[in-house]
């Protein structure tokens, strides 16, 4: 064989093989370009595709100017591997330096308040894991994080942070460590409070760097709304401290002040006292937990007095000048049941007005027992006892209205004077607003709105109006409150100087067992200015030791109203209230 | 396939360009060396991107410090503790002004430490007080002294209006 004949073959048999190769490559090359391409491609992005949830932040909760009183900020639990811990070595100006163990663990034992010891005993072991303290803020994080260690790490989470502690702490509720809502409007509210935690996904390369713009938003990142209150943070805060030296004085159980704005129906401040700080709920008792206002319902006694006089105007069953006879005791004829007076006196002969100022059960009971009692049973519906209201508070009671088939001969005359009937502070205190508002109830607000972040409107509550009583008999009710203030006994203490105010004591017994005992809740539930309500403020003091009269409910409603009148700028009253018959003897007092 | 045998003359016009192979060579190289360039590019980038995302977090962890101070040293409770350090106590004879009607309603009176009803000192419970506010002695000292000599003047002058005019305020 010749040799071209030699480097022929050789050429053919290496083309051959040429050919071969290029057809075996291109038909992996369509394998893995276009039979399995998509396959391929999503095996390569899950070994590069990193996904992580973007935690919302949970809303704030503002007071009616603005000022924070719920917000959500970072804490770190601060942790170390033991397994690595060793002496630290760094380079400082060029300086290289190293840092003992021990020296290192006596500066985390300053900065996290623990005993050195007991932290040198969780930097022994072989373990990956070790809690050195959990919920550290964020200043003593970046103390730790710049000391360079690189065997102390950090787990960062959400908190909720109550700025101004306890103030409305009863109302704004508190969450539990994980960050759940356990009460309040923290809970009731968590739809608008909480956000939606948003996903992201990004690539990264071999040696664990991220890819840029290889993020992809699978789930955008929507934080929670903020909650806007009607609350004043200033005067509610004033009423606390008012009510926290009345409890401490008197040795009360507890005691509570709602102020609201007469036209709007707002809640201005709703304070209490023993009451909890949201950032340490643990630190009260459960029954201090929660809101008394709503959530606590009680006898009002005289309070309610003011109301039966409502109605006695509003039904025209007697006027400004009309008198009834009002013994010390009266004896009704049946079961042999009686009504008394809280003091002694010769049978007086009283107008309305007098009625409220001596404060008499028999008075009372004189005028309103003319109305029929499905007529006061629907009046006392309408001024919002026996339901919850619109605002349904997280464990807001109804109080206890009977329904009028139920109510016996006693309860029928009674609820005159308020026993046989309990109510909370909200109900009382939204049935002064109706006569302070010309007859016409308002719903409670509380909230003013929920905003998005975008400060678009998530939720605002609706209001409604009810009419109770004419506005010429809520007038009239107001100027014969008025009387109570000018002469009554404990009343008077609750004049400021300046300003017409009405208002009505209340002294209810407390029931011990199937009778009342020597307990009881004081109460004074007042309005000014008289001739231009702009508030009412309601005060209740729950069994203070050794008081057996309303004189030392009247000092906080004094104090507080003088507050909102000052804080709010009411000028003080340029009119004086109008004579009408309180005394005795049914006549025009001679001071009047 | 032919094989065809050709002079050594024409076998050198065959030989392949140095400079073609030269450009193809400096060709590739150039392209290597681009695309090291573009990967370094990005890799810098995600590292700038990671430094500033870690300092945006350092930052906004100061922000939050800053912040939580400010909380702190404007709530309430510190508010009524300073004042009360500085012997401030609540007025609540509160005197207002109308301008339009040169009117001045309520009475002056000076404020009483003594006022049951009216606590000057912090009552309510605060566990998230972190900074309060610090008074050295000498300040504290001069405030009480400011606050007595104003409630002397206030209840000595009493503020009768005269001539119905309100009277201008000397600063100018």
């Amino acid at each position: 064989m010749g040799t071209h004949a030699k480097l022929s073959r050789r050429l053919g048999a290496f083309a051959v093989f040429l050919f071969l190769m290029v057809a075996v490559l291109g038909f992996r090359l369509v394998d893995f370009q276009v039979v399995r391409a998509a396959e391929i491609q999503e095996q390569s992005l899950e070994t590069r595709k990193i996904t992580q949830t973007m935690s919302s932040l949970r809303g704030d909760i503002l007071d009616s100017s603005g000022q924070v009183l719920a917000k959500t900020v970072f804490r770190y639990d601060v942790n170390v591997a033991p397994k690595r811990v060793g002496p630290v070595f760094q380079t400082i100006d060029g300086v290289r330096t190293e840092r003992s163990v021990d020296e290192i663990a006596m500066d985390l034992s300053q900065l996290l308040g623990i005993d050195y010891g007991e932290l040198i005993l969780k930097l022994e072991g072989d373990s990956e894991y070790s809690n050195l303290a959990k919920t550290v803020n964020a200043e003593i994080f970046n103390a730790i994080r710049d000391m360079n260690v690189p065997w102390v790490f950090f787990d960062q989470f959400e908190d909720r942070l109550y700025p101004m502690g306890a103030v409305a702490g009863n109302v704004l509720g508190f969450v539990g460590s994980d960050g759940t809502p356990l009460a309040g409007l923290e809970r009731q509210y968590n739809t608008c409070l909480a956000g939606i935690d948003g996903q992201e996904t990004y690539e990264r390369s071999a040696e664990g760097v991220r890819i840029p713009s290889s993020n992809r938003t699978a789930q955008p990142t929507e934080n929670g709304g903020a909650l806007n209150l009607t609350i004043d943070a200033n005067l509610q805060f004033f009423a606390q401290q008012v009510l926290a030296d009345t409890v401490n004085n008197l040795s009360a159980e507890w005691a509570s002040a709602i102020v609201l704005d007469v036209e709007t129906g707002k809640i201005l401040a709703a304070a209490e006292a023993p009451t909890v700080d949201p950032n340490d709920p643990a630190a009260v008792e459960g029954a201090d937990r929660g809101s008394r206002i709503f959530q606590a319902a009680f006898e009002p006694g005289s309070i309610m007095k003011a109301l039966s006089a409502a109605m006695v105007l509003d039904t025209g069953t007697a006027d400004e000048f009309d008198t009834v006879t009002a013994p010390d005791r009266m004896q009704l004829d049946f079961d042999n049941e009686y009504i008394k007076d809280s003091f002694s006196h010769e049978d007086f002969t009283l107008s309305l007005a007098g009625v409220l100022r001596y404060s008499s059960n028999t008075g009372m009971t004189n005028f309103a027992s003319q109305i029929d009692r499905k007529v006061r049973h629907d009046y006392l519906q309408k001024f919002g006892f026996g339901s919850v209201s619109p605002l349904m508070f997280e464990g807001e009671s109804s109080g206890i209205l009977h329904p009028v088939a139920e109510w016996d001969e006693m309860t029928n005359l009674v609820t005159t004077f308020g026993q046989g009937i309990s109510v909370t502070s909200l109900q009382m205190a939204y049935a002064y607003q109706a006569i302070a508002n010309g007859g016409v109830r308002l719903d409670p607000l509380l909230v003013e709105s929920c905003l998005n972040e975008d400060g678009t409107v998530a939720y605002a509550p609706t209001q409604q109006a009810t009419r109770v009583v004419s506005t010429a008999s809520a007038n009239l009710d107001l100027e014969l409150m008025e009387k109570v203030v000018e002469f009554g006994g404990v009343g008077k203490t609750a004049a400021i100087p300046g300003y017409r105010v009405a208002g009505k004591t209340g002294t209810a017994e407390l029931k011990d067992g199937s009778g009342y005992g020597e307990e009881y809740a004081i109460s004074f539930y007042g309005i000014a200015p008289a001739e231009d309500p702009k508030f009412v403020v309601g005060i209740t003091i729950y069994k203070p030791e050794g008081v057996s009269n309303s004189s030392k409910a009247t000092p906080p409603f004094k104090a507080i109203m003088q507050q909102a009148l000052k804080h709010y700028r009411i000028p003080p009253s340029t009119s004086e209230s109008r004579s009408v018959p309180s005394n005795k003897y049914g006549e025009v007092d001679e001071n009047d | 396939m032919s094989v065809y045998m050709v002079s050594e003359k024409d076998a050198k016009k065959l030989k392949p360009s140095l400079m073609a192979g030269l450009i193809f060579v400096l060709g590739i190289v150039a392209v290597l060396i681009g695309q090291i360039s573009l990967n370094m590019v990005l890799t810098q980038d995600a590292y700038q991107l990671r430094s500033l995302t870690i300092e945006k977090r350092n930052l906004a962890t100061d922000v939050q410090i800053i912040q939580e101070e400010v909380s702190s040293l404007s709530s309430p409770q510190n508010l009524a503790d300073a004042a009360n350090m500085l012997g401030m106590v609540a007025n609540p004879a509160s005197v207002m002004i109308d301008i339009d009607n040169d009117k001045i309603f309520g009475e002056p009176a000076p404020a009483r430490a003594d006022g049951s009803e009216v606590a000057s000192a912090n009552l309510v419970a605060n566990s998230a007080l972190g900074t309060v506010s610090e008074f050295s002695m000498a300040t504290v000292a001069s405030g009480e002294l400011e606050v007595s000599v104003e409630t002397a003047n206030l209840a000595s002058s009493g503020l009768v209006l005269q001539s119905g005019l309100i009277p201008a305020s000397p600063t100018r």
